[in-house]
């Protein structure tokens, strides 16, 4: 129950993480290449941003965490979706859609 | 619940933090690895790694600070909120504190003496393995008698139950060089005293068990108070001698400041040790034929033996001893007492009443503050449905309710641990010596920590019930209503009458618990003592037995002393007691009534044995019933005459005329053929030996030639204040010997004030907690009646307007306060007769269903509730009817 933040990288970094966690779990290293690859370079997360929002999401309870074993045989802290954090990306879609299409409208108006 | 996560996040701390750091690192080396790939320089690789990181302690600090601020956030918001609200109503928050206050700072106060009394642990090693061994005669009541020591060789030879037992018993001893002569309190104890309780000397080497044996026990360890005193603390005082009686004694310890062992049941001179030396048994001790019952047992059980199987294998040791000696231990069972039993014996009682009574002050305290947070609960009724129509949840409502009543809590129970530490300093300045040991009370963590636990649950307790009615109110109804007529408001109606019924009778117990104590006081002191305590200087003189080893030289010293003391201006006139009424113990043996058949000594009838001065019965005030008193001859030479008092006539002689009867009084030997009986010549009053809830016991009196003593208690009665002829006396004293002490000097009067003590304390300590209940319960019924009268305003100007008198409105509202009250002194006094058989013990005189108490509290507390109710029924016939229309 956190004080919603409104600057806009804050929401689309949640955004980001939640869908790409939608693809299945991963840890916090394994994201930020995942987006900048997806994003063709366009997007690099911050580290320095990633894990506060990640553990914030996880009090939240929009992510799960556990230790695992990564592709190259390391201990990893794998993050994956939950029903709630599901349910959170299907809005913070909606409100994304809604976002660029206002701003697509304010565009084509000026 | 995120916040149960961020709550585990704080309280696991440490883990998250290595979580964090393991999980960043795992993420640079990745980066690492995968630069190291696309061809970078290991070197390179890592830096660049770091370098996308930026700051990794501020990254750490932001994660960190997510798992806990949130939490933090939300309480800090709710604990804002709370606070603002009780600002703006000082008035309702004044009243809530104090009330709080009241309730948990006697809760402290009382719960800390109980902490220092009951709960302390006592300064020997393993101190629940301790245990007091006694003996206990089936014909007499005193189950802690001191223990004969052939008996107590026999015990120690016989039992497997105990790694060790030792012995203690006590007397006054003249210290001199030095300084001024003075008598200290020593206990001659066995050698293995000190070990068997696990206390070792802070310097010296203590007792060793040589110093047990024949010719090595002129050792003595010193207590911490005395040679703070005495010897101002001398580091090197071990090895040096001293002068006891006359004897050198070399100094082999000084005892912890901690340390001390004073078993009141006992103690011969009533008073705590400043000096420990080893006694060996003489031959004499060896003989059940020679030897009374005058040493205390202490015994350490076995690891994992059971205080019951000790008991069972005493008994067993016991009949034994029975039937090997029937004469001396015919009856004579052994008790056995844990010790800390021992220590607390006396107060607990008085202590457990107390602590149920600040338990019920506390909850009427809670019922009272509940009952205020009901009122304004309904005032605050459209703020809450307000909130849960935009969403609030009820848990949320309820989080918020129960949050201002912690803070309430929180407020009161400062204070009132405030309160506590101010009340427990006056308490012991108010409590009399002996009574508590002073040094033991005090605050510590234990009592915070149940201040602080009394606190919360409080504040759980008074504010449960209103934040849940405010949290299940129903919005629809609220916002039509205005709050009035509502179910939430009937349910607040109800549970503020059921508080206030509550409060009146939980009173009502305190009230009768105060008021047969006090009836129980005032039937205490109004018994006689059976002899005047005013303007009567008591002390006590020990002669050294070095210095005036035979009985003539005692005999005329103290002749000679009461003769000056006499002689003195302002004294009316002086004698002696060997163990005068209110100063302790006496002693007691068998008497055997020639007259009457021969039986075994431990059959045969037991009296008191006073040993008396010249003078002595004119000097007390003990008048004569029959005969006549001793004569001059009689007190300077051993005629073999005695004394007894109307106690010993009545239980052994049942109507017999008892003067010149004969009777063989077994105290200076237990065997029949060595001794001389003794001629009653009088019989005299009753006097209260022990105290004046203590019937008088059957005593004989010899005048002090018969037997002989070196030490007595001096009793002088003066025109004028005791005190002031204390000087004037020590005078007479030192011009005869300048190495005698004047010991335990005090006025008759004090010593009875002593005796009563704790009586007076536990009825002033519950007299105080009742006052407290009955204006509590007061304002709480008034507080009610004054809600009503307001919420009624437009009813009774209705009333008023169609024609309703002063006097119906009157009794409309009395009517309701008149049923509460009812229906509370109801309830307190069922409650009442439950638990003041809890008192009983407490109860001198009194039944612990006295019908007088029972009315009179009853009438006084209904007649301070209906007090109550009248101030808000007079406003309720002042309602001015258009006012009253015009109210909405």
């Amino acid at each position: 129950m956190l004080k919603p933040k409104n600057d806009l990288l804050q929401g689309t970094l949640v955004l980001l993480v939640l869908k790409t966690l939608a693809r299945g779990p991963l840890h916090g290293y394994g994201m930020t290449l995942h987006i900048q690859m997806v994003s063709k370079d366009i997007l690099r997360v911050e580290e320095g941003s990633l894990y506060p929002a990640l553990h914030r999401m996880e009090q939240d309870g929009w992510v799960g965490a556990e230790w695992g074993i990564s592709e190259n045989n390391r201990r990893a802290r794998y993050y994956r979706l939950t029903a709630k954090g599901r349910k959170q990306l299907a809005e913070e879609e909606k409100n994304w859609d809604r976002l660029t299409q206002a701003v697509a409208h304010v565009l084509q108006f000026a | 619940m995120s916040w149960i996560t961020r709550l585990r996040g704080m309280l696991r701390r440490e883990r998250l933090d290595q979580d964090l750091d393991e999980e960043l690192r795992a993420h640079l080396e990745m980066r690492a690895a995968d630069n190291l790939a696309a061809g970078m320089s290991p070197g390179q690789a890592r830096h660049e790694a770091q370098k996308r990181f930026g700051n990794t302690t501020l990254l750490k600090e932001d994660t960190r600070e997510v798992d806990i601020i949130g939490w933090l956030d939300e309480v800090a918001r709710d604990f804002r909120h709370a606070l603002r609200m009780l600002l703006r109503n000082p008035g309702f928050t004044v009243v809530a504190v104090l009330t709080l206050a009241l309730g948990i700072g006697a809760n402290t106060a009382i719960f800390s003496i109980i902490n220092s009394v009951l709960l302390h642990p006592l300064p020997y090693h393993d101190p629940d393995n301790l245990v007091m061994v006694w003996e206990s005669n089936s014909q007499h009541p005193k189950l802690h008698n001191t223990v004969s020591p052939p008996n107590f060789l026999d015990w120690q030879s016989g039992n497997t139950v105990f790694s060790t037992m030792a012995f203690v018993f006590d007397e006054r001893d003249n210290l001199t060089g030095n300084g001024e002569p003075q008598e200290v309190v020593v206990q001659d104890v066995s050698a293995n005293f000190f070990s068997l309780l696990g206390v070792d000397p802070i310097i010296g080497p203590g007792f060793t068990p040589e110093n047990g044996q024949p010719g090595h026990a002129n050792v003595v360890i010193l207590s911490y108070g005395l040679w703070k005193e005495r010897f101002a603390s001398d580091p090197a005082i071990v090895g040096k001698s001293i002068l006891l009686n006359g004897h050198p004694q070399t100094v082999v310890g000084v005892a912890p400041q901690n340390f001390q062992w004073f078993i009141k049941d006992g103690s011969l001179t009533g008073a705590k040790p400043q000096m420990w030396s080893p006694f060996v048994f003489p031959q004499s001790f060896h003989d059940h034929k020679q030897i009374g019952r005058f040493i205390t047992v202490v015994a350490r059980l076995h690891p994992g033996t059971t205080h019951s199987q000790a008991q069972t294998q005493m008994n067993a040791i016991a009949s034994r001893l029975e039937q090997e000696y029937p004469d001396f231990d015919g009856h004579w069972g052994v008790n056995v007492v844990p010790l800390r039993q021992q220590i607390s014996g006396d107060l607990r009682p008085a202590l457990l009443v107390l602590f149920g009574a600040v338990a019920l002050v506390l909850l009427i305290a809670c019922a009272n503050v509940s009952s205020l947070l009901l009122a304004r609960a309904a005032s605050r009724e459209r703020e809450m449905a307000i909130r849960t129509a935009i969403g609030a949840s009820r848990w949320r409502i309820a989080r918020q309710l129960l949050m201002e009543s912690l803070l309430l809590a929180l407020i009161g129970g400062g204070i009132g641990v405030a309160l506590a530490v101010w009340g427990t300093n006056a308490l012991l300045a108010a409590s009399p010596r002996n009574l508590l040991d002073l040094r033991f009370v005090s605050m510590d963590l234990f009592v915070l920590a149940f201040a602080l636990a009394a606190t919360l649950l409080a504040g759980l307790l008074f504010g449960f019930l209103p934040s849940y009615i405010s949290a299940h109110s129903r919005i629809s109804e609220t916002l039509k209503e205005g709050g009035r007529g509502s179910s939430s408001a009937n349910r607040r109606a109800f549970a503020r009458n059921a508080f206030v019924v509550a409060q009146l009778g939980l009173a009502l117990v305190l009230l009768t618990g105060s008021g047969l104590l006090i009836r129980s006081f005032v039937r205490l002191i109004g018994v006689d003592p059976g002899f005047d305590t005013g303007h009567l200087l008591t002390f006590k003189i020990a002669l050294p037995r070095s210095k005036y080893g035979t009985d003539p030289r005692c005999l005329a010293f103290f002749q000679q002393l009461l003769a000056r003391i006499s002689a003195v201006p302002g004294v009316r006139s002086a004698s002696m007691e060997s163990f005068p009424p209110l100063t302790g113990l006496g002693a007691a043996t068998g008497v055997h009534l020639l007259s009457q058949p021969s039986l075994a000594l431990s059959d045969l009838p037991v009296a008191d044995v006073g040993v008396v001065g010249p003078d002595y019965f004119a000097t007390m005030s003990i008048p004569l019933h029959a005969g006549r008193l001793f004569n001059t001859q009689e007190l300077a030479q051993e005629k073999h005459v005695t004394i007894i008092n109307q106690a010993f006539a009545d239980k052994y002689l049942h109507g017999v005329n008892p003067l010149g009867q004969k009777a063989a009084i077994y105290m200076k030997s237990f065997a029949e053929n060595e001794i001389q009986p003794s001629e009653i010549i009088g019989v005299v009053g009753d006097v209260h030996q022990i105290g004046l809830d203590t019937s008088p016991e059957p005593t004989v009196y010899w005048p002090h030639p018969e037997l002989v003593m070196s030490g007595m208690t001096i009793l002088v009665r003066t025109s004028n204040d005791p005190f002031a002829m204390v000087s004037a006396v020590r005078k007479e004293l030192q011009q005869m010997d300048p190495e005698l002490p004047m010991a335990a000097v005090a006025t008759m009067d004090q010593l009875l004030a002593d005796s009563l003590s704790r009586s007076r304390f536990t009825m002033l300590l519950l007299g105080i907690f009742a006052a407290v209940a009955l204006v509590l319960s007061a304002v709480g019924i008034y507080g009610l009646i004054a809600y009503s009268v307001t919420q009624r305003t437009q009813e009774l100007g209705i009333r008023i307007a169609l024609g309703a008198q002063r006097r119906d409105v009157l009794r409309l509202v009395l009517g309701q306060g008149t049923r509460l009250t009812l229906l509370g002194v109801t309830v307190g006094v069922l409650a009442a007769l439950g638990f003041a058989r809890l008192l009983s013990t407490l109860l001198f005189g009194v039944s612990a269903t006295d019908p007088i108490t029972f009315a009179g509290v009853a009438a006084l507390l209904g007649f301070v509730a209906l007090a109550a109710c009248y101030i808000p029924a007079r406003r309720a016939t002042r309602v001015d009817p258009i006012v009253a229309l015009r109210y909405e």
